[in-house]
């Protein structure tokens, strides 16, 4: 592989004069599972082979993609992708420069305890099975289980015209389960989802029983659940709900092609946005999580990157081109999600560091208020406007905990909500998930729980 | 590379269906999938970027005692490739369960007419016309208004082909094209940004008019700065059409499928025949729509696409079937079969889901009402629940109408309520309609909407 995408690389630069080459070849395995009830829809399995060329040409990015090792097929796609960025550079402003890297030579090999490509196809459709079983066992209301599985294994070839070569073993388990229980007209759904980068042995702590009991405890409870008040009050939020906010709320406006577009963290680097109990790291080096790598697929390598200090934007998240502009080295967040795509600024594990009050010291002085606990969805908006939807929640009454609610969603504006954090918690979680720009990324988000002194809470009581 | 021949890509599928069947499969399906797309993107003021996309493969189901087994390849070259991924799909099945629900592929009928699908003159684009339209798209949006910045957007062309063959007999191919430019911008002024504000225009035949999406993402960006908080009531709210896509997005269109209704997951289960939305609400699922974004002659299991009555004067009539979830009832299928490309098995998908348009003008619609929010984008709306059609959502951007006239731009407003009360609450629709991904609808009144402000 080294040999065919040297030439490609060769060929861009002495024919058509690239200033910057990168060419990612990537074959991958894929085993799915979409399991409803205690049946199998369909057992999947699919291979996923092709090669991604990127050139940059007159300060302007052309991109080509082709399912294909084929040594003229890649000629034919890389002379392609030159004339691509010929054409985008007809209009061009501001030639895009990019933050020069070392050159890199590595073999990133996984070592999983339990390799998912060596686990036959029946133990995955038994342990999917098994959690569906739990799930719907686990109460007569509980009426649906829809289960997706997915493996996938595979090497990642990277080079670019800098020297950089970097053959990547990629691994990913995941699994999203979904449960939904129904008693008279009042409907209601509940998910969960596990994935690593470790091994299939993230399910000797995932359990079939465990998960499946989670998510349909869930459903069943929200049954006796009543919609909240809308309106603003003080709220408590789980280890996973501060991971989506701290995520979706602040670490969107946080990737610097996002920041540069105008986000309300333009201009806010050195400054305080947060109180000063706030501290937000990116993390791509956390050993298993579902949101880790070595390198990224610019040949960058991950590391654990602080975005804010007590309260203070100390960083943002780069690639080599917004590293440039900012005067800085990428930090190893140039993902790409497969050789269809180009690689663009994504998070890895993103969450809030802990501090030191207790979950009781936490609720003990709020009268009324919530208590969310698990989301079911978030969004935000360069505004820094968020809404997190929760897909568990209770009220808090007189510094206790007292009845469910369902349906309930947060929102605010990201600055505003991050000045009203007054404490946070000691503990800790990290949450697999999966995050959508376009393209899909796996990443982990979490932190604490914290209180928050007003959000506004959307509810229709 | 240039696109397949009808031809290969149908003999590809016919030949990975013979080899299933003699490698012992009890029956076999394949669809083939091939797209060649074109793009230039713009990102933060500028076009900066291109691309070129080739992206084709097969998925192959094979039956084994009742069982389904599932492969796929992005390699296309050579018979052994194929080979391969016809036996990992019989390994996948043998290792499965069986269903006893399972009760065959769909036959052969006659495949749809279909019209304005497919334009020639997209295939022909270059990255230089494209180049032209997105240009065209930023300098009608830097003429509109100073204060706007527009942060990304693009222009692409597609070419898509599907081919299908089963063990029954069903082949078939169609192809189609696609054109879009879309720009995504926010405004500026004295510390304030707006939220993002979006426009685009998609059509299957070429007659985009970047100049109007770059002219209209830019009203809408300076026309949300200045904006307030409302107060926390219950109001009339327009939606207008991305708003009503993804609101129906994640609530409507899928209570409307048959697997989610006899899976229990539905909360219009058992209600055929009652009324479930104010009787001005007619909706068809139109998958032979003249142009429409999803219409193609055959469905993703090769079962003609058709048009179907969901909501009639307000009564449930129909709801959407593929083969599988249709044969389980004793019907026929609607032709409502989805396919992602060649990477998955098929689920039901609404196809054009269309909501058929009033006879007010969108001026009218809003002069009559005293106060209410015209809502053009929704923030969260997958965050619902889909069983229940409950939604908690940001209405974003958003106007306040005042004595039927826009008033002033609304900030971080949310909208909660039920889908199903809302429709019942739709009291008028306008007659603009146009396409927004499945969608095919006008702007619609609904009264009586929970609005937190502050």
């Amino acid at each position: 592989m080294k040999d065919t995408l040297g030439r490609i690389i060769e060929l861009a630069v002495q024919k058509f004069g690239a200033e910057y080459v990168e060419a990612r070849a990537q074959k991958l395995h894929k085993t799915m599972l979409t399991i409803k009830e205690e049946k199998v829809e369909a057992a999947k399995e699919g291979i996923e082979n092709g090669v991604a060329l990127r050139v940059l040409i007159n300060g302007a990015w052309g991109f080509a993609s082709v399912g294909s090792f084929d040594a003229e097929v890649l000629e034919e796609a890389v002379s392609n992708a030159c004339k691509m960025a010929k054409a985008a550079s007809l209009k061009l402003k501001n030639p895009i420069k990019l933050a020069e890297g070392k050159a890199i030579e590595d073999r990133v090999q996984v070592k999983p305890k339990k390799k998912p490509s060596e686990i036959p196809i029946e133990n995955k459709i038994k342990t999917t099975l098994t959690i569906a079983k739990n799930a719907l066992e686990y109460d007569g209301s509980v009426k649906s289980c829809t289960i997706d599985y997915l493996d996938m294994i595979g090497v990642n070839y990277f080079m670019n015209s800098e020297g950089t070569y970097i053959e990547q073993d990629k691994l990913y388990v995941w699994s999203r389960v979904l449960a939904t229980a129904k008693k008279g007209d009042v409907y209601t759904f509940s998910r969960e989802e596990v994935g690593s980068t470790a091994g299939y042995e993230v399910f000797d702590v995932e359990t079939p029983e465990v998960v499946g009991e989670r998510v349909a405890k869930r459903a069943v409870d929200q049954l006796k659940a009543k919609p909240p008040k809308g309106g603003s009050f003080p709220v408590v939020l789980g280890p996973n709900v501060v991971g989506v906010f701290v995520h979706e709320a602040f670490g969107h406006l946080a990737e610097a092609d996002l920041t540069l577009s105008g986000s309300v963290l333009m201009d806010k680097l050195g400054k305080k946005v947060a109180s000063e109990v706030v501290t937000i790291y990116d993390d791509g080096t956390i050993e298993g999580a579902f949101g880790s790598f070595k390198y990224d697929d610019e040949g960058v390598p991950a590391q654990k990157t602080l975005l804010v200090k007590d309260g203070v934007v100390v960083g943002l998240m780069h690639n080599k081109e917004t590293a440039k502009k900012f005067n800085t080295q990428s930090t190893g967040n140039a993902r790409a999600e497969d050789f269809r795509v180009e690689p663009i600024i994504r998070m890895r594990n993103t969450f809030m560091a802990p501090r030191d009050y207790s979950f009781e010291e936490l609720i003990e002085d709020i009268k009324f208020g919530y208590y969310f606990k698990s989301f079911r969805g978030g969004q935000a908006n360069l505004d820094g406007t968020f809404q997190v939807g929760i897909q568990e929640g209770y009220e808090i009454v007189k510094g206790e905990i007292g009845k469910p609610v369902r349906n309930a969603s947060i929102s605010g504006n990201t600055l505003e909500t991050l000045h009203k954090v007054d404490a946070v918690g000691k503990d800790f979680e990290l949450w697999p998930g999966r995050c959508g720009k376009g393209q899909t990324a796996f990443v982990c988000d979490g932190g604490p729980h914290i209180r928050v002194l007003e959000v506004i809470v959307g509810g229709s009581a | 590379m240039a696109a397949l021949k009808e031809e290969e890509l149908v003999s590809l599928a016919e030949f990975a269906v013979k080899s299933a069947l003699k490698r012992g499969a009890d029956e076999a399906e394949t669809f083939a999938y091939e797209g060649l797309t074109t793009t230039v993107a713009i990102e933060r003021g500028q076009i900066a970027k291109s691309s070129r996309i080739i992206d084709r493969g097969l998925g192959i189901r094979t039956i084994v005692n009742k069982t389904v087994g599932f492969s796929y390849t992005n390699i296309l070259t050579g018979k052994k490739v194929i080979e391969e991924t016809v036996l990992k799909a019989l390994k996948a099945a043998k290792a499965s369960k069986p269903d006893k629900d399972w009760q065959g592929f769909p036959t052969r009928k006659s495949f749809a007419q279909v019209k304005n699908t497919f334009d020639e003159a997209i295939c022909e684009l270059s990255p230089e016309d494209l180049v032209k339209t997105a240009s065209l798209m930023l300098e009608a949006c830097e003429k509109t208004d100073k204060r706007v910045f527009p942060v990304e957007g693009g222009a692409g062309a597609s070419y898509l082909a599907r081919a299908i063959a089963n063990s029954n007999g069903v082949a078939g191919f169609d192809r189609g094209t696609v054109v879009e430019c879309s720009l995504a911008t926010i405004a500026q002024e004295s510390g304030e940004i707006t939220p993002i504000c979006f426009e685009f225009d998609a059509e299957r035949l070429y007659r985009i008019d970047p100049e109007w999406v770059g002219a209209e993402a830019a009203r809408q960006a300076a026309s949300a700065l200045k904006s307030k908080r409302v107060e926390t009531k219950s109001m009339k709210v327009v939606f207008a059409h991305f708003a009503l896509q993804q609101l129906l997005y994640y609530t409507l269109m899928d209570a409307v499928k048959a697997d989610y209704v006899q899976r229990n997951q539905s909360a219009l289960q058992g209600k055929i025949g009652e009324k479930v939305a104010s009787e001005i609400v007619t909706i068809y699922d139109d998958g032979l729509l003249d142009g429409g974004l999803r219409t193609w002659k055959f469905d993703g299991e090769g079962v003609p696409q058709q048009k179907t009555t969901v909501i009639e004067r307000g009564m449930l009539r129909s709801y959407l079937y593929d083969n599988y979830a249709a044969k389980k009832e004793g019907k026929e299928s609607t032709g409502n079969a989805f396919r992602a490309g060649y990477l998955s098995t098929p689920r039901i998908e609404a196809t054009n889901f269309h909501i058929v348009p009033g006879k007010k003008s969108p001026e009218e619609l809003i002069g009559e009402i005293e106060e209410g929010l015209i809502v053009y984008s929704v923030q969260g709306a997958h965050s619902s629940n889909p069983a229940s059609g409950e939604f908690s959502v940001v209405a974003t951007p958003a106007w306040k109408i005042e004595k039927g006239k826009i008033a002033h731009a609304v900030k971080g407003a949310m909208l909660a309520g039920n889908i199903f009360d809302a429709l019942k609450n739709l009291t008028a629709l306008a007659n603009n309609e146009r396409k927004v991904g499945q969608l095919v609808a006008p702007w619609v009144l609904v009264e009586n909407v929970k609005v937190i402000g502050k």
